[in-house]
């Protein structure tokens, strides 16, 4: 187990059909000091990690013999805390899988800049270190009203409740939340919180935010402190 | 895709917003109806045309029965030489009661002998007798005047109305006597009696003043030993006519407006049960498309039975069809995407490696992966030219009659030939030639495309069996492999765009589209066959094609 936060070292499994993707993405992982086991099929994948799990995998969802739902539910009923982060071509499937309900950490959508990659999987890494840590050491923490971001950890609560934000989800929050009352455009936002891809859309913020708002109401039905700011962007408001 | 140019969408001149309250009120079905059923009901109307012939009648009717009583009395007068006023007044007061008509006889110098109407003193009991004479004016008005009648009064305006369009209601008015009506006393020497006592029969018409009823006179010459003797005057008020002319008028008027009620309760149960469901249909339409030209709504269907039902249902699934076909060009743009972002994602990692990486091997290798992307996505873009290309024109490209006992032997000689597998590939035909309409190249791609697949399913040096047969009807093609065979659950799904199935071959998914299986059904069912597939009781999976087969040509 890596226990360096934001580490290298880490054993990280690379799940996914295209041969191709899977060489280069694993090159450019181990570059990063990781080492990577690389599965062509969900099954695959599967036996090698029933007999030991990575501390990170990375999966695509259309996969023949087992696909990345099918896994992603196995290896969710093996760990809760095991970093899972999806590759995926189909903006439609982002919703259900990102889910609440698969429980996935995270997701690009394909094509993705390889940096984009190598910086979500530190962070997902260094998260997952830190939750295994004992409390104390240097604290990076912002707090709004009655929300709370631990940005060390990757951790945000509301009203004491934690909400399960991806990544990019949280660097969105946070992103608001730095300046609250002042109104932040798409084009901010993008930079934020996809700080290496030149390829993102608007219309992924957009999306983005709806998700994250549904995750904020889903804990706490009164919360309505994103604002849509119509022709600009979104702003959090002032508690 | 651009949906702010999408055919569906409606265009501006058909907008809803102009579409719904503008109709014009006459262009409505239901006040068509309405006056349609009006007009026919209007047609009972001229029967008051008919009206005039009949009063023309009664009136000939009238004057002939006159007659009749003249020459009656002229006979029974006749030959006595002299005419006697006692005599005369004796069979006056005979006929008394018989006629409905006043008999008055005069002498050679139109003295007047006998009146029927002196005789007998008018009794004010008996009305009918008063009517039977011609009126004067004071007896008249003791009779109700029949336009006074409010109904007749409607009609009567109502029919001028109509008149005023075709002719006068009134027929025209009989062109009427200036000359006096007998007064007491002086000789009656009108035309008729002069004619008369000239030996001819006479006739005239005088109005009755203040009436629209007029009275008829006619002479009658009696005559003794050839000699004209005295004249008998019979005269009739049209009056009675004109009553029962009225009584008709009258009814033919009260079923008219019978009519026009039933008219109008009926065309409004038509247009109950034509124009609401059309309106209906007309709303359901407005929605079926919204302002962006999708598909939101759709017709639902109807139970009627009637054209109104018929074309309710044939709407429903039209535009069930149009949302099936709508929903598989989505659901194939967004699977074209999908199968696109995977060798742009291989392409995309590769190029950024290539710009971090130093070592000459490692840069010749990630540059070989953004080739062999490249290649496959001018693979699979050309596999979707071609795919809607028969989708959309096959019909249109020249096909003619090909025998496959001569093209598919060409066929796979290319084949092996073009791949150099090492698979045995074994092909049995029947005896005679086996004619389809089609072009050459497209069956060459449906033979080719099921051979690749069954080669790639095969183990190497595999055995694959290309099979021709002859139906009656029916030209049929089996490509059989030693495979694995396919899976009960995906054999529906074999032949859709973009389903791929590799079974233990993860890596042989490259260079594999998940189209060909897709053309080789495309271009099948453009030429009116279809396709199927099973697995062979020996093992492997067997493709079978259909096509309407040639009837044997001969040349």
């Amino acid at each position: 187990m890596a226990d360096v936060p934001g580490g290298t070292g880490a054993r990280i499994a690379l799940v996914d059909d295209e041969e191709n993707l899977r060489e280069t993405v694993g090159f450019a992982l181990r570059r990063e000091g990781h080492r990577v086991e690389l599965f062509a099929d969900g099954l695959e994948a599967w036996r090698a990690f029933e007999r030991n799990l990575p501390d990170l995998v990375i999966l695509d969802i259309l996969m023949p013999r087992m696909d990345g739902r099918e896994l992603c539910r196995r290896l969710r009923a093996l760990s809760e805390r095991l970093p899972i982060l999806f590759l995926t071509s189909r903006d439609e499937e982002i919703d259900r899988v990102l889910g609440l309900e698969l429980g996935a950490d995270d997701y690009l959508c394909k094509p993705f800049s390889m940096r984009e990659l190598a910086a979500r999987v530190k962070v997902l890494l260094r998260r997952a270190a830190l939750s295994r840590e004992p409390d104390g050491g240097e604290e990076s923490i912002l707090e709004t009203g009655p929300l709370r971001l631990d940005l060390r950890r990757y951790q945000a609560t509301w009203k004491g409740a934690p909400l399960p934000l991806t990544v990019t989800e949280l660097s969105l929050l946070h992103a608001l939340v730095r300046h609250p009352g002042h109104v932040k455009t798409r084009v901010q936002l993008l930079e934020e919180a996809y700080p290496h891809d030149a390829y993102a859309s608007d219309r992924t913020i957009d999306s983005h935010i709806k998700r994250l708002r549904k995750k904020l109401v889903e804990t706490d039905p009164s919360f309505d402190e994103i604002e849509t700011v119509y022709g600009l962007g979104y702003r959090f408001r002032q508690g | 895709m651009s949906l702010e140019s999408h055919p569906l969408a409606p265009s501006p001149i058909a907008s809803p917003s102009t579409g719904r309250g503008g109709t014009r009120f006459l262009a409505r079905i239901s006040v068509r109806l309405l006056l349609f059923n009006i007009l026919l009901v209007f047609l009972p109307a001229a029967g008051f045309f008919y009206l005039e012939v009949y009063e023309k009648e009664l009136l000939e009717a009238q004057e002939r029965a006159m007659v009749q009583q003249g020459r009656l009395v002229a006979a029974a007068l006749a030959g006595q030489g002299e005419l006697k006023a006692p005599a005369a007044k004796v069979l006056l007061l005979r006929l008394e009661g018989r006629t409905g008509s006043r008999l008055r006889v005069v002498d050679r110098q139109g003295n007047l002998l006998a009146d029927s109407a002196r005789l007998v003193p008018p009794r004010p009991v008996a009305p009918p007798r008063e009517e039977r004479y011609e009126q004067s004016a004071s007896s008249a008005e003791s009779l109700p005047h029949p336009r006074e009648n409010p109904l007749y009064r409607i009609g009567a305006w109502l029919y001028r109305l109509v008149g005023r369009i075709s002719r006068p209601f009134a027929p025209p008015e009989p062109p009427q006597d200036t000359e006096k009506v007998y007064s007491l006393g002086a000789p009656l020497l009108g035309p008729e009696v002069r004619s008369a006592l000239a030996g001819r029969y006479g006739a005239t018409i005088r109005p009755t003043a203040g009436q629209r009823s007029v009275t008829l006179y006619s002479a009658i010459p009696i005559r003794s030993e050839g000699q004209v003797i005295g004249a008998v005057l019979v005269s009739q008020s049209t009056y009675r006519i004109l009553l029962a002319l009225y009584d008709v008028r009258l009814d033919i008027f009260r079923v008219v407006l019978a009519a026009v009620v039933a008219a109008a309760v009926l065309s409004l149960l038509v247009s109950a049960t034509i124009a609401r469901p059309l309106r209906q249909l007309r709303d359901q339409a407005h929605a079926v498309v919204d302002r962006r030209g999708r598909l939101r709504g759709r017709f639902r269907g109807s139970r009627r039975l009637d054209e109104i039902g018929d074309l309710a249902r044939a709407l429903e699934e039209l535009t069930g069809r149009l949302e099936r076909h709508l929903r598989f060009i989505e659901s194939f743009a967004s699977d074209v995407s999908h199968e696109l972002k995977n060798p742009l994602a291989s392409i995309r990692s590769a190029t950024e490696m290539l710009g971090e990486v130093e070592d000459p091997a490692d840069r010749r290798r990630f540059l070989e992966i953004a080739w062999r992307e490249v290649a496959r996505m001018e693979h699979l873009l050309s596999s979707v030219r071609e795919i809607s290309r028969i989708d959309a024109r096959l019909e249109a490209e020249p096909a003619g009659p090909v025998d496959l006992r001569e093209l598919l032997p060409a066929v796979l000689d290319s084949f092996r030939l073009h791949t150099g597998d090492g698979s045995r590939i074994i092909f049995r035909s029947p005896p005679g030639p086996v004619h389809t309409v089609a072009a050459p190249e497209r069956l060459a791609q449906v033979v080719e495309n099921l051979l690749d697949n069954a080669v790639g399913f095969s183990p190497p040096g595999g055995e694959v069996t290309v099979e021709l047969a002859a139906e009656p009807d029916t030209a049929v093609l089996r490509v059989g492999d030693r495979g694995p065979g396919i899976p009960e659950e995906h054999r529906e799904r074999i032949f859709d765009r973009f389903f791929t199935w590799r079974p233990d071959e993860p890596h042989a998914r490259n260079g594999h589209t998940g189209l060909g299986l897709a053309i080789v059904k495309a271009i099948a069912e453009g030429y009116g066959g279809s396709v199927s597939a099973r697995n062979r009781p020996e093992g492997g999976a067997c493709f079978e094609v259909r096509l309407p087969r040639l009837p044997r040509i001969t040349d």
